[in-house]
């Protein structure tokens, strides 16, 4: 049985096509390895005493770009995702930084955490338009 | 003889944990979705199941970027709460139950589902959360569980039809434990949301209930929707509903409904819950 319409090449070419969406693929797994990695070693509370205590010496220990460590410094959550980061894996910095998962997840949208929780509230973003980039649906 | 005697779908938002840990539940905010569960912690108590096959993800808890289970069946004889950044949940250990976890684990593999069996490891939110609100803040909790995590995390999961079929040989693997046992199989995670990029928070709440209409019945229809469907109607992370067709799957051909709920928001979530229990099976 063939498991997917079009093969491998269509799946994944169909997975980029979501506006607003970074979804985990190989290739991104690939690329973020590291930043994944440095956000996993958050779980032990004495890395996360050690990383709030320097954080640029405790990100120099790991094998990632300076591009990678600047967007984990500025905590800007959009370029991790475009850098390979997962987002249940930046959720241990969120966390590290002691915000809500809704606070992290709100940095990423261009609204300020009020408007976002208002939105939520009013029960979330419509799908509409928001399906398909090439088919604006 | 072992038996499945219900199944139950259900979301696992972190958050849950917390208003439950932090004695929040009858705010304003969570009283509308603790309230959905009154009728099911009631039956559970009730029911009282013996074991849970408990179908979840981990978050980046137990299994990082070195190793990706797509199927992972805990064998083990107890697991603790994970520290998923803001320390541990003050919540009981978790039991497992490895006699009939390793035989589930051997009828699988022989049924051709090639399981990874894990005898050590902590558990998040996915699994704890569920039994917060199913069994509220006991002592200890009242049943064994049997942890199945799912890959939806590192793309491709699991194919929904996957997850059905594994379901269906979760049947018949229990079917086969000659001990007297009442399994429930609970298929966690979802509803509709997206917690990354500029398109987080976005709920589909006619799309989540149609999914929820068809849970019961006689169709299996659900088996057959695509990843990418998924992603588009219902978010990036909505894709662990297909984690609810492993409980749904292994139901039989029928399912009839016992209790539903919906509400929206929790977090940056759409809350499902739905209990379900085998209907006879034409064959």
């Amino acid at each position: 049985m063939a498991p997917i319409e079009g093969g491998i090449q269509r799946y994944l070419e169909e997975l980029e096509d979501i506006p607003g969406t970074r979804v985990f693929t190989a290739a991104r797994a690939r690329q973020g390895y590291h930043i994944n990695q440095f956000a996993m070693s958050l779980m032990k509370p004495a890395n996360r005493e050690r990383f709030k205590a320097d954080q640029k010496a405790y990100l120099d220990e790991w094998p990632m770009s300076e591009d990678a460590k600047a967007a984990i410094l500025a905590r800007d959550y959009n370029r991790l995702l475009d850098l390979g980061g997962n987002i249940y894996f930046l959720l241990k910095l969120v966390s590290t930084d002691g915000l809500s998962v809704a606070q992290g997840v709100a940095t990423m949208t261009g609204m300020g955490f009020e408007d976002y929780t208002r939105m939520m509230l009013n029960g979330g973003r419509s799908p509409a338009g928001q399906r398909s980039k090439k088919g604006g649906y | 003889m072992a038996r499945i005697t219900a199944g139950v779908g259900c979301s696992h938002v972190p958050l849950l944990g917390v208003a439950a840990d932090q004695g929040k539940t009858k705010d304003d905010y969570f009283r509308p979705i603790f309230a959905g569960f009154e009728w099911t912690k009631d039956w559970e108590s009730r029911e009282r199941p013996d074991v849970i096959v408990l179908v979840y993800n981990d978050h980046a808890s137990a299994f990082d970027m070195k190793i990706i289970p797509t199927f992972a069946i805990g064998c083990g004889e107890r697991y603790k709460p994970a520290d998923e950044g803001w320390g541990p949940r003050p919540v009981p250990d978790v039991e497992g139950h490895p006699d009939f976890a390793w035989h589930l684990a051997q009828s699988l593999v022989l049924d051709e589902f090639d399981m990874t069996i894990v005898n050590e490891m902590e558990v998040d939110h996915g699994l704890t959360v569920p039994l917060t609100m199913m069994f509220g803040q006991p002592e200890r909790w009242p049943v064994k569980v049997v942890p199945l995590a799912v890959n939806v995390v590192t793309y491709p999961p699991p194919s929904g039809n996957r997850c059905w079929a594994l379901g269906e040989a979760i049947r018949r693997a229990v079917a086969s434990y000659p001990e007297d046992l009442n399994v429930q199989i609970w298929g966690t995670g979802g509803m509709s949301h997206q917690i990354q990029g500029p398109r987080a928070g976005l709920i589909n709440a006619e799309w989540d209930n149609r999914f929820l209409d068809r849970l019961s019945g006689a169709t299996d229809e659900l088996r057959w929707i695509s990843h990418i469907e998924y992603l588009r109607e219902t978010g990036s992370e909505g894709i662990e509903m297909v984690m609810w067709l492993i409980m749904r799957g292994a139901l039989g051909e029928q399912a009839r409904c016992l209790h539903r709920h919906y509400h929206v928001p929790c977090s940056n979530t759409a809350i499902g819950h739905i209990v379900l229990e085998p209907g006879e099976d034409s064959a």
